[in-house]
Formats: C-alpha cells, structure tokens, sequence
C-alpha cells in the first residue's frame, strides 16, 4: 500500500512556477482520465488551487505505484513543460507525511492565510471530482474523508477560523455586525467604483444588503456596477444627497484630497437628523475629512489603517490557536494511519482464520465419525472447544500484529506470519 | 414544601447567574451558557413559586410594597431569561441582574410589609391597576436603562475604533439597542403616565382631593411631568429619537423612576399605611421577613 503527494506550494514556488502548473476543473478531469489510462491501479486526487497544485496517488501494492519522477514527469507533460524545469519545485510526501500534509492542508494550517476556510471547499471539490471520475478509491476516499473530517475538528474545536483577516471580510462580518442588526433594510452608498468596494460589497450581499447605491465621477461605471449588484448608479451631484440617506457608506475613490468635507458633512447631519452613519472610508488618501468624526457624535468613520489594526490583531489571534490545531491534525493523522495499518493486516488474519478451519473441520470429522455414539449436544460442545483452542492459539501472533500495527505498517511481522503459515495471496 | 422556599433560594440563584456572567470577562467556557442559564432559570422558577404561594395562601396577597418589588424583580427576571435566549452571546445579565437583585434587595430590607389600606369595589380595581401600571412603568423604565447603558457603551467602543469586542463582552447590535431602548422608554412612559393617573383618580376617590402633602404623589407628578416632557421632546424633535439621545433618555427616566420609588420605600404613610410603627404586623398569618409561610 503506498499514499504518496507530488505537487509545489506557495511556500517553496513562485506564483510564476504555479501558474505554469495549475490545472482549471475541466483540465482536472482530462488529467485524472490521462492519469487513469498511464496508471491503471493507481487511485488519484488532484487538488490546483491559487496556491498550490497537489496530485495525491494511492496504490494498493506499492510496486505498481508511480514514482516521484513519474508523477513530476506526467505534471510537467500535460502542461507542455521540460521536467527539469519544473522538477525541483515539485516536493513528495509519502505514507504518513503525505496524510499529515493533506490533514494540514484541509485544516487550512498550511495555507498563505492562516486558517483561510475556502481550502476545505477546494479540498472537498478536487475529492468530489476525482469521484465522479472514478479515479477516486479505497485509500483516497478514506484519507480524503478523514481529511475533511479533520479540518471541521481544528475548525470547531478552536478558534483558528473565527477571526477574519482580509479588510471587507472585518469590515463587515466584525464591524457592520455590531452596528445593524438586519441589512436587508438597510442602504449602503458606494462612493467610488474600486476593486475594494467591490470585495466589501460581495460580503455585504452575503450578508442580506439588497438596497446599493453607487456614486462615482465616471456615472457609466457607477451604472456597471451598479447593474452587477441590482443597485442603482446616482451622478456624483448628488453625493451629499445619498449620504443623508444611506445608512452605511464605502468609501473607495482614488482622490488625491477628501472629497467629503467637515462643513459638507455638517449639512449632512441636518438632513439626516443626526441618525447615526457608520462609514469604510477604504480609500488611500481618505475620501473623508478625519475632522469629521471629531466632530459629529454620530457619525462612526473608519480608515483602512483602523480595519487594518483589527486584521493585524486577529491574524496574531490566529496564530495563537496555531499549536491547539497543529496537535488535533498530529492526532487525527496518527489514528488514521493506526486504522489503515490495522486494516492492512485484515486480509493476513482473514486467511489465518481461514487456514486454521480446515484442519479443524478435518479433525472433527475424523473424531466423530470415531464416536457415533455421541448426541448432538456434545458434538456442539466438542465443537465450540475446538474453536475455543483455535482462538487461543492465534491470539498472541495477532495481539503482536496489532500491537505493531500501531508503529507504522507491519511488513516484517506480516511476511513472517505468510512463511510461517503459508498463507498464499 | 412550598413555604419553604425563601428570598435568599431565588436571590442566590441569580448572584450565581450573575457570577457566571462575570466570569464570561475573564475566560471562555463552552458549557458556562448552559449553568447559567440553569441557575437563572431555578431562580425564577423558586421566585415564582415563592410569589405563587403568597397569591394563593394569603388572604391579604399582594398588598405590600414588599410584595411589589419582589413582583417586580421578577418580571425583570422574566425579561431577562427571555433575551438572554434570544442573545446567548451577550453579556445582558451583567447589566439586568445586579436591577433584579436591588429590586429582591429593597423588598427584603427597606420595603414596608404592611399592606396598603384595604379598598373595595371600584378603589379596588382603580388601586390595583395603579400598582400594575406602576410596575410595569419601573420595569419598561429598567430595560430602557439597561440597552441605553448598553448602547453608551457600545457606542463608546465602537467610536475609539475597540473593533473586536474584549474577551466575553461582545453587546447587541447598535440598531438592536436603539430600537429596544426606544421601545421600552415609549412603553414607560404610558404606563407612568396611566399609573400617575389612575393614582391621582384614586386619591380623589378616597379623600375627595390628591394629597400633595404625599411625596410620593410629589415625585410621580415630578415623574410624569418628565414623561410628557421627555415625549413632546421626542415628538417635535427628530434627533431625539436617534442613537446617543435615546440612551441618555432612559438613563434620565430611570433616574426619575428610582427617585419615585426611594420616595415609596421612604414615605410611611403612601396608600394609606399606618406608618413605621405599624409594620409590624397584626395578623397571625401576615408576611414573615425572608420566607413565606
């Protein structure tokens, strides 16, 4: 049996390296029916993302798996490539390296952001094709499935998971979320068409928004982007008229000075009636005066500095959790090589059972024929004895077999059982 | 079995959930919501039958201001088992139980245990719709104060850029505390305003003319006027309804409100009481300090 990974990572290979090697879903599917047709006993599981490109193969008898050369080789021809251009970018981890290395992926330990949760998503949609393509088996369905079990562990026993890192995800999940109760009555104004506003507002349709109003000074783009979010694109006019109604504000112009002004905002305060107004001035300089905040009561302006503290302290929170995590996926990796070992010994003690039941079948018949006299009662009992003795004769050679199924696989222990039983395959 | 049941049963209950709460400050635990929650709810449930009991053996039940407050707390008890299910993740009973325990506090030391002066007939509806009235003013007043004391703070932690809550103390939404506090402050002030109403038609029932010798009858004037105040204000007014104002109102209120009911507990003659020398009581079957029996 041989678990073995061939793949590169952001930790060790330019993104121009992993580019080069990535795998879109439909060239996924064409790799694993390739991989299938090159290696027909292999099982595999090719998981590409931005980060990193892993392609997990699982072989029942390990001298008809892929080598390291072959799997680097089959990478590097699909995508056209020399392989000694790609060769030293492309790590292997095998046997119990290789589930630890998967355990610590889908737990999302060994991703740029730590404990980013969207890797167990690409985890699980790499494992759910390699199964519709049936190049999925015995051996990846149990370590792809002890993987993701592993990953909503780490994710529901510690806190590695919980505390947002990027600037729209805390914005809205740990900042808009303490100011409004529901948001699908709520308007958000988008001053500026930047990328930012955008993010922001992928998170804040998750959320429920469903009322966006879009400002900017190019009223065409304002209108594009609008029409993506079914908001509506107001001309820059009528920027402090939206902001008396808005009741949350992203703020992502690229003006070189405040574009919102401390006695701007006075006249808009009059108009709002001093409802509150929570604001993400996310551009860089500021599109609002800092001066406003000093003065208006309530109004809640914050800066991407701010937003930037708060993903400062929850990457460090998360880091914290770091050994809580890496110690449940150490764990969970070694039962589960335990188990498989101890399933890898089942076929030797199946067929050691198996071997002990025809001489014992023998031997009864031969006794009863010898002693017809006796009643079925004693035939039983004589029967269960039989077994009885069986049992006790076998279970030191497989308490050690187990025993040593704890350390790592059994190899020698289950050779010597095979000669010494002349258990055939 | 039930007579046995006395203040310190359920006002120990409630000191244990409000420990727990505090405890939520200075460490996680995934089960503490759980305990809480049992204590809290062994407290209100020994509170009510300590207050059932009261309803159903004593002849004169529900008469005393001793009685009241305890009614009182435990309607603020109420309130808060029903938002801590609602908010299990906020620390709402730091805020609400420390009210719940100065109500059982003030009804076990200060509060007189004689009963009001028996009225029948129409005094008699008209006196007890005034102590519900009442009662219900003082606990919509109470959960006013705590979501405006809950959302000063808020406000506060969210202006100087406090993003992730400290450990444990991660309060309502400012939409949500608005929005209860202005509740409960409307829901207040109708009912100070019909409790000083229906107190003032009774006085006039019962001696032809309102006492205004009674500083009680002085401070629920002083309350109600603050009432209409406070609701024109908010009426004419439209910042008045928005964010920080709204706190500082049911601080306001709560503050008018406490000083109505010091003057209950410190009048001994409100609602026909005999004075100090009369609380203690007559009757064999009369209300005993700290029990019912």
């Amino acid at each position: 049996m041989k678990l073995q990974l061939v793949g590169c990572s952001h930790h060790a290979s330019s993104v121009s390296v992993r580019e080069r090697l990535a795998f879109t879903p439909q060239q996924v599917e064409e790799a694993l029916a390739q991989l299938r047709v090159r290696f027909p006993q292999t099982e595999a599981v090719l998981l590409s993302t931005c980060n990193r490109v892993e392609l997990y193969t699982a072989t029942e008898d390990a001298s008809l798996a892929p080598s390291h050369h072959e799997v680097a080789e089959f990478m590097a021809t699909y995508h056209g490539l020399q392989l000694f251009d790609v060769f030293d970018d492309l790590f292997e981890r095998t046997g119990e390296d290789a589930v630890l290395h998967l355990f610590t992926v889908a737990a999302g330990l060994d991703s740029m952001v730590l404990g980013e949760p969207q890797i167990l998503s690409q985890v699980k949609q790499a494992y759910d094709l390699a199964c519709e393509r049936n190049s999925a088996g015995p051996l990846t369905h149990s370590v792809f499935q002890a993987a993701i079990r592993t990953a909503k562990r780490v994710t529901r026993e510690t806190e590695i998971s919980r505390k947002r890192v990027s600037i729209p995800s805390v914005a809205v999940a740990d900042l808009a979320c303490q100011f409004f109760e529901r948001f699908d009555d709520k308007r958000v104004l988008v001053i500026g068409a930047g990328e930012m506003g955008q993010e922001t507002l992928r998170y804040l349709a998750d959320v429920g928004v469903r009322d966006v109003v879009v400002v900017n000074r190019n009223l065409e783009r304002a209108e594009r982007l609008a029409e993506e979010w079914n908001g509506r694109a107001a001309p820059w006019e009528r920027l402090l008229n939206e902001l008396a109604e808005a009741d949350l504000v992203v703020s992502t112009t690229g003006a070189d000075r405040p574009i919102v002004t401390l006695e701007d905002y006075r006249r808009v305060e009059e108009a709002r009636y001093q409802r509150p107004l929570f604001i993400l001035d996310l551009a860089i300089p500021r599109d609002f005066d800092p001066a406003i905040e000093e003065h208006g009561l309530n109004v809640y302006l914050y800066s991407i500095d701010d937003l930037q503290q708060a993903c400062e302290r929850n990457r460090k929170e998360r880091e914290k959790e770091l050994p809580k995590a890496l110690k449940i996926v150490e764990e969970e990796a070694a039962a589960f090589m335990a188990d498989l070992n101890r399933r890898a010994t089942g076929p030797i003690i199946h067929r050691l059972k198996q071997g002990m039941q025809q001489p014992k079948e023998d031997e009864l018949r031969r006794l009863f024929n010898k002693l017809p006299e006796l009643t079925d009662r004693e035939r039983a009992e004589i029967e269960r004895s039989f077994d009885r003795l069986i049992n006790k004769l076998l279970h030191p050679p497989l308490e050690s077999l187990r025993d040593e199924s704890q350390n790592g696989s059994p190899h020698a222990l289950l050779d010597a059982l095979k000669r010494l039983f002349q258990l055939k395959d | 079995m039930l007579g046995k049941i006395t203040i310190t049963c359920f006002a120990a209950s409630y000191l244990v959930a409000l420990l727990l709460e505090l405890s939520r400050l200075l460490f996680r635990s995934g089960i503490r919501g759980v305990v809480m929650l049992g204590f809290a709810a062994a407290g209100f449930i020994a509170h009510t039958l300590f207050l059932a009991y009261r309803w159903f053996s004593e002849r004169d039940a529900f008469t005393s201001e001793f009685e009241w407050y305890l009614l009182a707390a435990w309607v603020l008890a109420a309130v808060y088992l029903y938002l801590v299910c609602y908010h299990p993740k906020n620390p709402i009973g730091l805020f609400t139980l420390p009210l719940v325990l100065i109500l059982v506090l003030v009804a076990q030391f200060w509060a007189s245990r004689t009963p009001f002066a028996k009225t029948a007939g129409l005094n008699g509806y008209v006196a007890s719709a005034h102590g519900t009235f009442q009662l219900l003013g003082t606990v919509a007043a109470a959960v006013g104060f705590i979501c405006g004391a809950m959302y000063l703070i808020q406000a506060w932690r969210l202006k100087h850029k406090k993003i992730v809550p400290q450990q444990g103390l991660r309060l309502p939404t400012l939409e949500w505390l608005q929005r209860t506090a202005s509740r409960a402050i409307t829901m207040s002030g109708i009912m100070l305003l019909c409790g000083f109403l229906s107190g003032a038609f009774l006085s006039r029932l019962k001696y032809g003319e309102v006492r205004w010798s009674d500083p009680v009858v002085w401070a629920s004037s002083a309350l109600a006027a603050w009432m209409v105040a406070a609701g024109a204000f908010n009426l004419f007014y439209k910042p008045a309804r928005q964010g920080r104002k709204v706190a500082y109102l049911t601080l306001a209120t709560f503050g008018m409100v406490s000083i109505t009911l010091a003057a209950l507990v410190l009048d001994p003659h409100h609602g026909g009481k005999q004075g100090p020398q009369a609380d203690e009581p007559d009757e064999p079957k009369a209300i005993r300090a700290g029990g019912a029996e």
